[in-house]
């Protein structure tokens, strides 16, 4: 449903009912001040004489008289306090006029002619301009069994006796047929017995009157109209603007969260928008976080592919001159054997450094941490190289304390470490070079792990590069100019990941020393 | 013939190489190509179990387990995943050492070797005996080919610590902390020098190695 449309009836439905609640509400204010009034009247009317009326003649006794006006009317302004003039015209008054103004038809006067009857009351005069004046009201007698003798008495019913006998006043409502409104008070008179002992007032309200229905609609329904109209019209601007953050919004998400919506004000439209603004910026970051992430994929696929197919080819290139030899019958050649062994050897170490490389990026939930004995990890990458470093005749060493040295880390990708920065020193070593492992502790409960060599070493500048944090495209590759690439990238990322310190300096025998400084497993871990 | 080892391994190249090789190096080897869930009493009598963890019908680990609750035999995974959760999985289960593929022949043996010699590891010894040379540790002797050699308390101590991991290098950091007087300056200048004595006191055993950036080691020496 649109949102005026809504609002409209949202209005309309809660001001109907409210103001026909304050309609009844006045009502029955109205109603129960009339029956105070009619039933003061009334007494003071009886006490005047109007009793010795009554009970002269009670078989035809009955008074019509003009009501007075009720409070809210007096000041409403007819010519006397009670806002009534004299008589009727042709209705004699013998008794004198009763305080409570009104003709009275007593057998004395003969009969109720026509002329006497409601009519001449609803004169110009009762309903002149400032006023509405109340309809007439008719008195007729009851004795003590609520017998009237008058014929034209209405009948009664219990809840008037009832009324009568609890509080003095018996009150009964009822809607005629044509809509008017009838209004009985069954009154006690303060004397016992006669037939005048009771006496019913009764005010028939016309159908016509405000009082029966709703206010006429150009009272209440003008203002309710204005109010509507107010409201539909303020809220213009607002269905305006939700329109058009709803198109930006739209248009937004079209141009995949990259075109922003105004934020304009400091309303709750203008928070909304400030809240999808937010939303959008989250979105692009992920959205960005995504796309780099499969980026980092893409190249790193590219990378992977390209470098485990480089020692592929030089391997089956040399299975190839191997094979050649045989069928010719010529002698193999060692170099031609150990370089087949050392790329395979290389294929095995990039292919485990490309799954460590893997767990890395996934980041710390990947990474097990359990107790490691440094020692047999050294004992373990020694055994691995050993194979390959000995044809190249470099001679592979390593000392490590008489204990095992435990450690808290990833043996998987603490190995992979290890063995990187070893095969490196391998792969770069001079023939009869030495690569050496030190492992050592301190009375500090740290461990001091080395991995010395006397190859070529690394340049300063091309040290600190190593040891930055990101791969970078093509400066990571494998078998880049130094070769170094991923191999020590991933060294530097689980040194990192460990909370352990790499250091990367020139050996004391000139070529590379790479060191890990860690704490050893204390007895809590 | 040596040890009798079991391969539990389910590809046909990788174990018939895997089964070569331990022959080769003087072992007897029994191949089985598939796993099976072991009770007490199936198990042939063997030193040492090579188990792949990948087998079909079977995974390693649950082989493992039964396997472990009937029997101590040393058992080294071999696996194709570089996993740690696996060797730690593998570990909690009783294994006792762990390969990943891919590996060498060569690193094969020298791990079952390994294997098999750690039981023998007893505590330590009273007299060592390297090539020509026979260490008292608990009497502070040298014999030289059966002649006592004098040495300084030094010089012995330098001896002792090598001759209690004979065959490994001992850092010459450990060695300047452990051997040499801490009253006195030590340094590793002076480490070199009890080494040089020590060398000339043992004549020409050349049992006292020089290991390249680590340290020293006892070896029985290039004896003449």
């Amino acid at each position: 449903m649109k949102l005026r449309l809504r609002l409209a009836l949202t209005a309309v439905a809660v001001t109907v009912p409210t103001a026909f609640a304050l309609v009844q509400v006045e009502h029955s204010v109205r109603r129960r001040t009339t029956d105070e009034v009619i039933a003061g009247s009334t007494l003071a009317q009886m006490q005047s004489g109007g009793r010795e009326r009554c009970e002269s003649a009670p078989d035809t006794w009955m008074v019509r008289t003009r009501s007075p006006r009720p409070p809210w009317e007096r000041e409403g302004g007819g010519p006397g306090p009670d806002g009534v003039g004299g008589p009727p015209p042709g209705a004699p008054s013998p008794g004198g006029p009763p305080p409570g103004t009104g003709s009275e038809m007593g057998s004395e006067t003969g009969a109720r002619g026509p002329g006497n009857d409601g009519p001449p009351q609803r004169g110009a005069r009762d309903q002149g301009p400032f006023g509405r004046r109340m309809p007439p009201v008719q008195l007729f007698p009851f004795d003590g069994q609520f017998v009237s003798r008058n014929a034209q008495a209405p009948a009664l019913d219990d809840d008037l006796r009832e009324g009568v006998r609890a509080s003095g006043v018996g009150v009964r409502r009822y809607s005629k047929e044509d809509g008017a409104l009838v209004q009985d008070l069954l009154l006690r008179m303060p004397w016992e017995g006669g037939p005048c002992e009771y006496v019913l007032a009764r005010r028939v309200e016309p159908a016509d009157s405000p009082e029966v229905g709703l206010p006429p609609l150009s009272i209440w329904g003008v203002p309710t109209l204005i109010l509507l109209s107010a409201m539909v019209v303020a809220l213009g601007p607002v269905v305006q603007r939700l329109r058009r953050l709803t198109e930006e919004v739209r248009a937004s998400s079209g141009s995949h969260y990259r075109q922003p919506v105004t934020v304009r004000g400091h309303d709750e439209i203008a928070e909304l928008a400030r809240a999808f603004q937010e939303a959008r910026e989250e979105i692009q970051a992920q959205m960005a976080h995504q796309e780099a992430r499969e980026q980092t994929l893409r190249d790193f696929l590219a990378n992977t592919t390209h470098d485990v197919m480089t020692p592929l080819t030089v391997l089956q290139g040399h299975l190839a001159a191997m094979q050649q030899r045989l069928r010719t019958g010529d002698a193999l050649e060692p170099d031609l054997m150990n370089s087949a062994m050392g790329e395979a050897h290389y294929m095995a170490s990039l292919v485990h450094n490309l799954g460590a490389a893997a767990r890395l990026e996934a980041g710390a939930p990947q990474v097990q941490h359990a107790p490691v004995d440094l020692n047999a990890l050294v004992s373990r990458v020694l055994g691995r190289h050993q194979p390959i470093a000995r044809p190249r005749r470099i001679a592979l060493e390593s000392g490590v304390p008489a204990t095992p040295t435990w450690v808290m880390g990833d043996e998987t990708l603490l190995e992979q470490a290890v063995s990187n920065v070893v095969l490196n020193g391998i792969r770069h070593g001079r023939e009869d070079g030495h690569v050496a492992v030190v492992l050592e502790t301190t009375r500090q409960q740290t461990f001091h792990l080395r991995v010395i060599d006397d190859g070529p070493g690394i340049p300063e500048e091309e040290r600190s590069r190593l040891l930055e944090r990101r791969f970078r495209g093509n400066a990571a590759r494998t078998r880049a100019p130094q070769g170094q690439g991923l191999g020590l990238h991933i060294v530097n990322n689980v040194v990192e990941l460990h909370g352990w310190t790499l250091t990367l300096a020139p050996s004391e025998y000139g070529g590379l020393e790479v060191g890990f400084t860690g704490p050893l497993m204390t007895p809590t871990d | 013939m040596g040890d009798r080892i079991l391969l539990v391994e389910d590809d046909e190249p990788l174990g018939s190489q895997i089964l070569g090789h331990l022959r080769g190096a003087g072992f007897d080897a029994v191949w089985w190509r598939e796993g099976r869930l072991l009770v007490a009493g199936e198990l042939p009598d063997v030193s040492l179990v090579v188990l792949d963890l990948m087998l079909p019908g079977t995974y390693g680990l649950d082989m493992l387990k039964a396997l472990r609750a009937f029997s101590e035999v040393p058992v080294l995974i071999l696996s194709a995943r570089n996993d740690t959760l696996d060797k730690v999985r593998a570990l909690k289960l009783g294994a006792d050492d762990y390969m990943t593929k891919p590996f060498w022949p060569e690193e094969l043996i020298e791990r079952v070797r390994a294997r098999l010699r750690r039981p023998t590891l007893q505590k330590e010894p009273s007299v060592v005996e390297v090539g020509p040379l026979r260490i008292d540790l608990q009497g502070h002797a040298v014999q030289v080919r059966g002649r006592p050699v004098e040495l300084t308390r030094v010089e012995f101590g330098l001896l002792a610590a090598l001759a209690r991991r004979p065959q490994e290098a001992v850092t010459r950091q450990w060695l300047v902390d452990h051997v040499l007087d801490p009253e006195r300056e030590g340094t590793e200048r002076t480490l070199d020098v009890h080494v040089s004595r020590l060398r000339r006191k043992l004549g020409p055993a050349k049992c006292v190695e020089t290991v390249w950036g680590v340290g020293y080691r006892l070896v029985p020496g290039e004896d003449a």
